[in-house]
């Protein structure tokens, strides 16, 4: 005699109703962040193309002079572009070693009551307004640089004098804004390195320096590198903050002189601008976004192509 | 009559993490190049045990060791001992392969560097001798330059030992080298170990009794951090003298 | 999979669809959004200019509806005043004022986003020969600061010509102390910088270490800099500066109306065709600008009244 029993066809499948609705939910999501982007990519170029033509593309990028508002004005942005690149290279120069190796302090080597309090600390730091650093900038950062300025520059006749306002300080308040996001990363890259590994060294006879070294760090390689580019790319969309604190006048990207980003650049004359002024500096965001899916896409590759040594 | 000579010995080896007497008034030792075994049911102590011989256990926080242990009759817990050179006295296969995430030959070469070879023939030969001597360099000579996670778990453990190998221990640690391995590696590495005893010291913590009846010349059984009986293997096995080893090998309980 | 790929095609196909329209909608809001949302360290009294409801034609008697005010920072003071005071007499309007800049404010009003474009320097031929109409409703001084520790106090017209032209850079030729000069200014575009500029003849050919986007950010940065030196609006002056006499002349409203303070420009509140072509509310506020009791704000704010 068969037990009773129950069939296994269903009215709708392997799929529930409540499956399929979600399915549509997150296609929807989806659908609206890859519009976000792909509206912004081509919102950019469409409001940053018309001036290239108008001006000419070698005028723009090549020239080094910025006018806008003259009689016969001129719209060459090459210092601003120097000044962006050599700004945010010098930032992330400084900032991620810092970064690194305070991530390396908290993860590592500190003892675990100071991580309690310092960890924290870190997390704060990475959710204060760029503003608060731009304040800070011009508090405490100017006024010593122009002392310093006052020192170097002494009796100098050829150097025009900021008051303090200068590459180096925006170099110093971006390099201090991309460090909670950078120790945080990179810091949180390093503990998922699995134990294991290190207790494999150790039992080699390694220090502790050697196995942070030549076995945490190198595994923890693609979390630091993203720690990079996030950073990366905070230092260069900054506009608040080093707008306070840069000076805002178009020369070389000289330590002591008053220079312009391209960030700042659309700051603080988008408001006054009109005609090809204002298309000007809608190309000048054309650039900035260039740049960013440049630093992106090339840093993305060094990790793809570290990865892939690894098969 | 005992004619062997002592590689390292513990006496009042006592060890706590926190409150719990993890090892108690342990006394053993282990004889040049012999493979003793250490057996005894999960929790017993005997991976603690090993690990007090290389000062694994100074990095489990909390943990207070009291006692003497001595290699080559130096206490390797006094105040001058260095500890990068007693590991690598003392070198350490783990349960679960852990191979560095590097190429072969990086993960081989790893020690020799740390200790200072910058050599690259040099390190060329040390690399083709160490992957011999753990009966890996057939499979893998051709591609050294690959990454070491793309081995089987198998060879993954055959290179963390020819890696242990490299910097010329004299002591070879082995903590349940084989638990985590299919028949046919585990029987590869067993193979090995009668090749490593002519020149290393070793000792091995196991699960499987019949692999400590395979290997090992000398047996300790450990039993809630104590050792309860430590023999010659055969005898263990076929004389036990405590009822407590008995009822282990038999069975009973484990 | 034939599902998935019609599912991918769907989803392409809305993608596509979706940005062309976004794309066209872009090209007619992008001027007018970008003078919306870019505001620099200036403030705002009500959000939102881009809603302009100018009740053409309203109810004589009470008055109803909103005045939208766009432009310069300069005149933040006196709109901000201008816009209470009228709002106390008519509870039915609101005057919404934004302070985004003079050019911005003279091209809101060009292209109809406000009824009054306010404007800290006159107009230029090209936006009068847009229908703009230049209303100067008060003069105001541009006064030229320092920080309180300079010893400099006063400045003759081929000085200040000098220092912002950069052929002296040093306090010590002036008659002051053996100090740098560090010369601070406002951005390109920014009403008082035309002015000023305009009045010493040095368009274009000022270079300035320090390019600030607002009059605030003058104050502030000469204030805590020593051996500075900037250039601001009047009704801004506090003591946190030092104010330079030019030619021996303080900068104050009689000064001024005398001519013998020669750093001075007219505050327009422009509009799009005669103020008898506007609406009710508009027109209104003019008639309280020139009467008595608007001339009486405008000295209270520190300005001089426009005859």
């Amino acid at each position: 005699m068969q037990p009773k029993t129950y069939s296994i066809f269903s009215g709708h499948g392997s799929k529930s109703g409540i499956e399929r609705a979600a399915e549509v939910i997150f296609t929807i999501c989806g659908f609206f962040a890859v519009l976000a982007v792909a509206s912004i990519s081509l919102y950019m170029l469409i409001s940053g193309t018309p001036a290239l033509f108008k001006v000419g593309i070698l005028d723009i990028l090549f020239g080094s002079t910025w006018m806008p508002t003259a009689a016969s004005p001129s719209f060459g942005i090459l210092y601003v572009i120097l000044t962006s690149i050599i700004g945010t290279a010098m930032a992330i120069l400084i900032g991620v070693p810092v970064g690194v190796m305070t991530a390396v302090f908290l993860a590592e080597v500190a003892p675990p009551k100071l991580t309690k309090i310092v960890r924290p600390a870190v997390e704060l730091l990475a959710g204060i307004p760029s503003v608060i650093y731009g304040l800070l900038g011009i508090l405490v950062l100017n006024p010593l640089m122009y002392k310093l300025e006052l020192k170097i520059f002494a009796g100098s006749t050829t150097h025009q004098f900021t008051g303090g306002a200068n590459l180096i300080s925006a170099v110093l308040v971006l390099s201090l804004m991309i460090l909670p996001t950078v120790i945080n990363i990179s810091e949180t890259a390093l503990r998922s390195v699995p134990q294991h590994l290190r207790s494999a060294s150790l039992a080699l006879g390694g220090t502790q320096i050697q196995t942070i070294f030549h076995v945490v760090i190198p595994a923890a390689k693609s979390g630091i590198v993203t720690a990079v580019v996030l950073g990366t790319g905070r230092a260069i969309g900054e506009a608040m903050a080093i707008s306070l604190v840069s000076g805002s006048s178009v020369n070389i990207p000289l330590p002591f002189n008053s220079v312009r980003f391209l960030t700042t650049a659309i700051v603080s004359e988008m408001s006054y601008s009109s005609g090809l002024h204002k298309q000007v500096l809608f190309t000048i965001g054309l650039i900035l976004f260039a740049f960013i899916m440049i630093i992106n896409i090339s840093l993305n590759n060094i990790l793809k192509k570290g990865d892939a040594q690894h098969d | 009559m005992n004619t062997n000579t002592v590689k390292i010995s513990s006496s009042n080896l006592n060890l706590y993490y926190g409150s719990n007497h993890a090892l108690k008034d342990v006394n053993l030792e282990l004889y040049t190049n012999k493979i003793t075994a250490f057996i005894g049911p999960s929790g017993c102590g005997k991976s603690t045990y090993l690990k007090t011989l290389n000062r694994m256990n100074d990095l489990v926080p909390n943990v207070k060791i009291e006692g003497e242990v001595l290699l080559d009759g130096e206490n390797i817990y006094d105040q001058r001992v260095d500890t990068t050179l007693l590991r690598k006295k003392i070198g350490m296969v783990f349960q679960q392969p852990n191979p560095f995430p590097m190429s072969i030959y990086d993960n081989v070469a790893y020690g020799p560097r740390i200790h200072g070879i910058k050599n690259k023939s040099e390190l060329d030969d040390i690399v083709e001798k160490s992957l011999k001597g753990a009966a890996l360099w057939e499979e893998v000579s051709s591609r050294l330059k690959k990454s070491a996670l793309g081995l089987s778990g198998g060879q993954q453990q055959r290179l963390c030992i020819a890696r242990a190998l490299a910097v010329e221990p004299e002591v070879l640690l082995m903590d349940e080298p084989t638990s985590a391995l299919d028949p046919i590696s585990t029987l590869k590495i067993e193979d090995l170990m009668d090749e490593l005893k002519e020149k290393y010291t070793v000792a091995i913590v196991t699960h499987n009794m019949q692999q400590a009846t395979r290997i090992a010349d000398h047996t300790a059984f450990f039993l809630v951090g104590e050792i309860v009986e430590y023999a010659p293997t055969t005898e263990l096995f076929t004389v036990p003298k405590d009822k407590r080893t008995e009822d282990y090998i038999t069975g009973r309980f484990g | 999979m034939k599902k998935n790929y019609i599912k991918t095609l769907a989803i392409t196909g809305l993608t596509i669809l979706a940005m062309s329209s976004l794309a066209g909608c872009a090209g007619k809001t992008a001027e007018t959004k970008a003078s919306d949302t870019a505001t620099t360290a200036g403030s705002k009294t009500d959000t939102t200019a881009a809603e302009s409801t100018t009740a053409k034609g309203a109810a004589s008697g009470d008055l109803k509806g909103s005045i939208s005010m766009v432009g310069s920072t300069s005149m933040e003071k006196f709109a901000t005043a201008l816009s209470e005071v009228f709002m106390e007499k008519n509870p039915s309007v609101t005057v919404q004022a934004e302070f985004v800049g003079s050019g911005a404010g003279i091209e809101a009003v060009g292209n109809g986003s406000a009824d009054i474009g306010n404007s800290s320097r006159n107009l230029k031929d090209e936006e009068k020969a847009k229908g703009i109409n230049e209303n100067i409703v008060a003069i105001d001084g541009i006064a030229v600061v320092t920080d309180t520790k300079n010893t400099v106090g006063n400045l003759t017209k081929d000085q200040l010509i000098s220092v912002y032209g950069g052929t002296v850079n040093n306090w010590k030729d002036l008659g002051g102390s053996d100090q740098p000069i560090v010369v601070i200014g406002r951005e390109s575009g920014s009403g008082t910088r035309t002015a000023f500029e305009e009045l010493l003849k040095l368009e274009d050919k000022c270079k300035y270490s320090n390019e600030l986007d607002s009059t605030g950010a003058v104050m502030a940065k000469v204030a805590s800099t020593p051996g500075s030196i900037g250039y601001v609006s009047l009704d801004v002056l506090d003591d946190t500066v030092k104010t330079f006499k030019l030619e021996n002349t303080e900068p104050t409203p009689e000064n001024i109306k005398a001519g013998s303070y020669f750093l001075s420009r007219p505050f327009v509140m422009a509009t799009k065709g005669e103020i008898s072509a506007q609406n009710d509310m508009v027109k209104a506020l003019f008639d309280f600008i020139y009467s008595d009791e608007g001339k009486e704000l405008v000295k209270s704010v520190g300005l001089i009244p426009a005859n």
